[in-house]
């Protein structure tokens, strides 16, 4: 029978922690589909916003933004360290991982507490009327990604803390900031909109 | 219950059977009789020459590749490369570009025509004079205003439209409940009637005639029994038309009509009905001062026969199931007097 | 299931390599362990027969309407009903039946194609797999509960808005979207991981098969486009639910907004469902007219502009609202555009099939099939670009003719000329030909029966989703022959069903490569073993078969007592890594059941968006809990 020619691959590491792994790329997706319904809703916002008179309408209140400017701060410099983290998972640095994503979690849980106290403290809910619905919209699928990633992470500290950790966690722990990254980008423009949309495009008096 | 039913069907059909002589055929795109209507009907016969051209040679070309498998056509170079020889390949890449060069060419040729069609359609607005009318959907007929700059001038009718010939008239349209669409292909396309917006379209017919169009967006249970006639008359006729149209109801004349409108107005036929010039003012349902003038019943889902309008009084829901309109108990010996009744406001 | 001999090479481990192939990508046992699989094989063929079935519910629901409309003022169905059977035809067809049986037959052919072992991410196949099941029988439970959506498969608001249609029914369609659309967002990101990551050494960007390349490019489509719905969707199920304002009237939100939304996705969606099949086209015109295509770059480049363009159109659905006129023009131009792309693929075809030696197949017969209705089809759709023309004959039968001709001639003949192609491959048998020549024919007089008359009937004034008509239009004699045609349909079914069944038994047996074919798959066996190939094969051309076998590769050297197969690079596919896939796993059964419960249960109470949403998590944690051996052996 002919020979047919070989590659042989078996130098060929069985894991790669970078960018080349497939699993970088399933996160990518996830920031694709979230960005292009992050995209739709500040559309929608804006379409609404063209077929109304008085915006925002009477009775809402333009909400505060004290709290949630200072929110950015934490938010921000939460991405530190998962940078931190997703590093020291490519050199599989064990201390880097957890003081990462420690203070990803930490600081991340700090800006969600500052968001809920002001989230809490709108006076228009859901049902009230068009902006509110759009408003608790943003504001609800974005929390809810964001715990969702925040505890992700929490469990991916949790396991490297106990040791059970091998390549395929540090790629977790690697491609985990992706989606964090992600998530405190696309909530600038959200803020921008939530916050100083009323601002911005309120009716001419 | 299944009596009434059965005796309401009997009328209607025997009445349908009456009167096909064929008026009803003409809900068609394809045969125009205003000038938007006759642009559009243009531009589609040279869609269709056009491309039902391109569709037969791409037809022939397909049928062609068939006959090709029995001439050896270049068998060697296949079998072993699983390709043609390159002079082949060429060609076949240079007809491929070409054809595709063609295409870019036949609908840009398209694209303009359509956008030129388009706005010579919205030019005719530019027309003075116009007519404006309201038509505001409603699940599952149409009300009818005339508005005019004069508001003694107003007229409130249903499911009829009358227009004068040769004059453009706007179609303002709006929706009280769900979206649903004001359609008359003899006269021009579709316009979308959405709560919340007003929509306008322009239809003018260049020739007397009855048209008849349809609502063209799923509205609920009774889409299907939602339609519309439009009536084009010379102008004389048409001002005849209004001039009556604009007055109070005919006051009953016969025993019978008097009786009938009784039984209107003692009935909860009122709080839905408006009659001008009776104490009968509801505005949920049809305004039925000049019924009796109108070609049909239910947004013209039965002609408009007294045998008909018996049935639909006495069960609307078994011609419209679903629809709106309540059940009134009306008793056999009120029912004809109020039939006459409302076949008289003329 | 022997290896194919004049490919392998027959060193003295091939036997061990195979035993060892065997035993670790052996299925597990058992009720359970049926419930566990991850192969992509059989994640595939689920997909196929359940979308299969959907197929025939829509097809039951299109001759209950049929009937129904044969003649004028008929009363086999009342308003209601109707109503519920054009809703559930139009929901089931495009949401159940179209993407779904894509996604399923790429799950079983894109692997393979590739010349790898599964798809990149095993589980998450399963998990979609799930999610698609439990939406099917969501929506099918509010059918047979007498609670079946009756707003059309679009659901406009207001009127499928709360205060128009109260009830559930519209809250079972609006949440079966959300089941679907997960489980299609899951397909496309595994599919576009294994392209992208997972192709055989050799098989560059452009050596890739056309099939491989469209479903590349419907998975990105399918990324952009199904937010879009879950947004619309939801939208109007918490309008409905929780009495939010975005696309109800009432308080300021907009029903026009949820058509922009709505179409956005809805104008791709269909291309989703077309995109595939134009692959499984070009697939079937090479194997059976044994030629490349003519055209290659081309075709990929008309492919991925139809992409693009696509998402360019969707206001054509809504040329009845009242648009400003520059609006208008844009997308005549966009609409009509797209022609052009696609028309370029169909002369490559017409092109290659003029200098091929044709094999005529039942596979090829619907290719021809495929390009007389498809093109018709798509003339029709540069006719209601045209914005005086749409006017006239939007939500009309000729619209109703218009989709049919482009998804039935340009998605469903290729799928049949696909399942008569790739039948061999999949059980190891050729279907019966003669059988299949009849088939054919039936389906193909029978479809143009049915849809032909529309585009008349919709010049003569037919509006679409009537219950019923009277006499007087006009319209008995088109709509009784139409309705002959769909049972002439039916008989098209039942008789590929027979064909099916039989050659399962009976049919010839196949080899690997009964039509001396192309691309990678037909170098596996028939049916496949678990694992595809014993070697994973390199792709030397663009035509890797049809390269002489001293010309051919395979890769040694991955560990074949675990599930490994190898990452290559995303241009070039040269071998970067070795990657361990997961074995078998109940969890994406269990995570798929806890998700359900959150989006089933949210519908009739807002708090199972909690509950689920926890209990999801914690199924999440057991999926991906780490196994032993933490480090994968390397030596």
């Amino acid at each position: 029978m002919t020979e047919v020619r070989t590659i042989d691959v078996s130098g060929l590491k069985p894991y790669d922690i970078s960018s080349q792994a497939p699993l970088w790329w399933g996160q990518f997706m996830i920031v694709f589909i979230e960005g292009t319904m992050f995209g739709i809703l500040i559309a929608a916002y804006f379409y609404v916003r063209l077929r109304m008179d008085v915006w925002p309408p009477p009775g809402d209140q333009f909400p505060h933004r004290t709290l949630p400017t200072l929110e950015l701060i934490p938010l921000i410099l939460s991405c530190v360290g998962s940078y931190w983290a997703s590093e020291a998972a490519k050199k599989n640095d064990r201390a880097g991982m957890i003081g990462g994503m420690a203070l990803n979690v930490v600081l991340a849980g700090i800006a969600l507490w500052m968001r809920i106290v002001e989230w809490h403290s709108l006076n228009f809910n859901w049902m009230t009327d068009a902006h509110g619905s759009y408003v608790w919209a943003f504001l609800g699928l974005h929390t809810f990604d964001y715990i969702g990633d925040l505890a992700f992470t929490a469990v991916l500290l949790l396991l490297v803390l106990i040791g059970r950790y091998g390549p395929k966690q540090r790629l977790g722990v690697h491609v985990d900031s992706i989606v964090w990254y992600f998530l405190v980008a696309i909530w600038i423009p959200i803020y921008v909109v939530i916050y100083w949309g009323p601002v911005i495009v309120r009716t001419q008096q | 219950m299944m009596q009434r039913a059965k005796w309401a069907r009997a009328f209607a059909i025997a009445s349908s059977l009456v009167l096909t002589s064929c008026i009803y055929n003409r809900q068609s795109a394809v045969d125009p009789a205003g000038p938007q209507a006759g642009r559009v009907d243009t531009l589609w016969w040279s869609f269709f020459w056009l491309l039902g051209a391109i569709f037969l040679i791409v037809m022939i070309l397909t049928v062609m590749t068939l006959g090709r498998r029995h001439r050896g056509f270049e068998q060697e170079p296949l079998a072993i490369r699983h390709k043609a020889s390159d002079e082949t390949e060429s060609q076949l890449r240079r007809v491929v570009t070409g054809a595709t060069i063609a295409t870019i060419v036949i609908l840009f040729v398209l694209i303009v025509a359509s956008v030129g069609t388009g706005k010579a359609n919205s030019e005719l607005q530019q027309k003075k004079n116009p007519l404006t009318i309201q038509v505001t959907g409603t699940q599952w007929w149409w009300q009818i205003q005339y508005m005019n700059s004069d508001p003694t001038q107003n007229l409130t009718t249903a499911n009829e439209i009358h227009i004068p010939v040769g004059r453009p008239v706007q179609i303002r349209g709006a929706s009280n409940d769900v979206i649903h669409s004001f359609w008359v292909p003899n006269l021009n396309g579709k316009r979308d009637l959405i709560p919340s917006r007003i929509t306008s379209e322009w239809i003018e017919a260049d020739h007397p005639g009855e048209f008849r169009g349809q609502c063209a967006e799923f509205c609920g249970l009774q889409h299907a029994h939602m339609a519309i006639w439009v009536i084009a008359e010379p102008q004389a006729q048409f001002d005849a038309w209004m001039k009556a149209q604009l007055q109070p109801a005919a006051a009953p004349q016969t025993p019978a009509q008097i009786r009938g409108q009784q039984v209107f107005l003692n009935n909860a036929c009122m709080y839905c009905h408006a009659i001008q010039g009776t104490p009968a003012v509801g505005q949920n349902g049809p305004d039925l001062t000049h019924f009796g003038s109108r070609r049909g019943i239910a947004a013209n889902t039965v002609p408009n026969t007294m045998g008909n309008l018996a049935g639909w009084i006495l069960d609307p829901q078994s011609m419209k199931p679903g629809n709106h309109m309540a059940t009134v108990e009306v008793s056999s010996t009120d029912l004809q007097p109020l039939v006459e009744y409302l076949e008289s406001l003329k | 299931m022997t290896a194919s001999q004049d490919i392998y090479p027959q060193t003295e481990t091939l036997a061990r390599d195979v035993d060892q192939l065997e035993r670790s990508w052996r299925h597990p046992r058992g009720v359970f362990g049926w419930l566990s699989y991850t192969t992509h094989q059989a994640i595939g063929t689920r997909y196929i027969v359940t979308a299969f079935i959907m197929l025939l519910a829509g097809g039951i629901e299109a001759l209950m309407m049929r009937t129904q409309l044969m003649h004028s003022n008929n009363g086999y169905l009342g308003p209601e009903r109707y109503n519920q059977m054009f809703t559930t035809h139009g929901t089931t067809m495009m949401f159940l039946f179209a993407v779904p049986m894509m996604e399923g037959m790429a799950i079983y052919l894109v692997p393979l194609m590739c010349g790898t072992r599964n798809v990149a991410f095993p589980r998450l196949n399963a998990f979609g797999y799930w999610m698609y099941l439990f939406g099917v029988l969501f929506l099918y439970w509010g059918v047979f509960t007498n609670a079946a959506p009756d707003v059309g498969w679009f659901a406009y608001p207001p009127l499928s808005g709360p205060q128009f249609t109260p009830g559930k029914s519209t809250d079972y369609w609006a949440q079966m979207i959300t089941f679907t659309e997960v489980s299609a967002l899951c397909v496309a990101a595994e599919i576009i991981a294994t392209i992208l990551k997972m192709r055989a050494p050799g098989m560059s960007l452009n050596r890739m098969p056309l099939y491989v390349w469209s479903l590349l490019i419907q998975s990105w489509m399918i990324i952009f486009a199904m937010p879009a719905i879950v947004v619309a969707s939801s939208y109007l199920l918490s309008d409905r639910t929780v009495a939010t304002h975005f696309v109800n009237p009432a308080e300021g939100g907009d029903p026009l907004l949820y058509q922009h939304i709505f179409w956005f996705f809805g104008h791709p969606e269909v291309y989703i469902i077309f995109i595939p099949a134009l692959g499984f086209v070009s697939a079937i015109v090479v194997a059976h007219s044994g030629r490349e295509l003519v055209g290659y770059t081309a075709m990929v480049l008309a492919q991925i502009a139809n992409g693009f363009i696509a998402f360019g159109l969707w206001v054509h659905h809504m040329f009845a609202t009242d648009l400003p006129q520059i609006g208008e023009a844009y997308f005549t131009a966009s609409s009509m555009m797209i022609a052009i792309t696609s028309g370029v693929q169909i002369f490559c075809w017409i092109a290659t099939l003029w200098s091929g030696r044709l094999r005529l197949t039942t596979a090829l017969h619907f290719v021809y099939g495929f390009i007389a209705i498809f093109v018709l089809g798509g003339l029709t759709g540069v006719v209601l670009a045209s914005v005086p023309l749409d006017l006239q004959v939007h939500d009309t039968y000729f619209v109703v003719a218009h989709f049919h001709y482009v998804l039935i001639g340009g998605a469903v003949f290729p799928l049949f000329g696909a399942f008569y192609h790739w039948f061999p491959k999949f059980t190891g048998r050729l279907m019966n030909e003669t059988l299949g020549r009849v088939n054919f024919w039936v389906l193909f007089v029978g479809f143009n029966l049915v849809f032909f008359p529309m585009h008349i009937l919709g010049l003569k004034g037919m509006p679409r989703r009537i219950y019923t008509y009277s006499p007087e239009m006009g319209w008995d004699h088109l709509n009784l022959v139409a309705t002959i045609g769909a049972w002439v349909i039916a008989i098209g079914g039942v008789l590929f069903m027979v064909n099916f069944l039989w050659s399962r038994k009976n049919g010839q047996l196949a080899g690997n490569n009964p039509w001396d074919a192309d691309s990678l798959e037909w170098a596996a066996a028939s049916p496949p073993a678990n694992y595809n190939f014993e070697y994973l094969p390199a792709a030397t051309s663009r035509y890797p078969l049809w390269v002489a076998r001293e010309d051919r590769a395979v890769v040694t050297g991955t560990r074949n007592e675990r599930r490994e197969v190898l990452v290559t690079t995303l241009m070039d596919a040269k071998p970067h890594h070795r990657y361990v896939l997961p074995g078998p796993s109940i969890w994406p059964l269990i995570a798929a059941i806890c998700v359900t419960t959150g989006f089933a249960g949210s519908v009739f109470n807002a708090w199972y968006i909690t509950w689920g949403t926890i209990i999801s998590g914690l199924a999440l944690v057991g999926w991906f809990w780490p196994k032993r051996p933490l480090e994968p052996a390397d030596d």
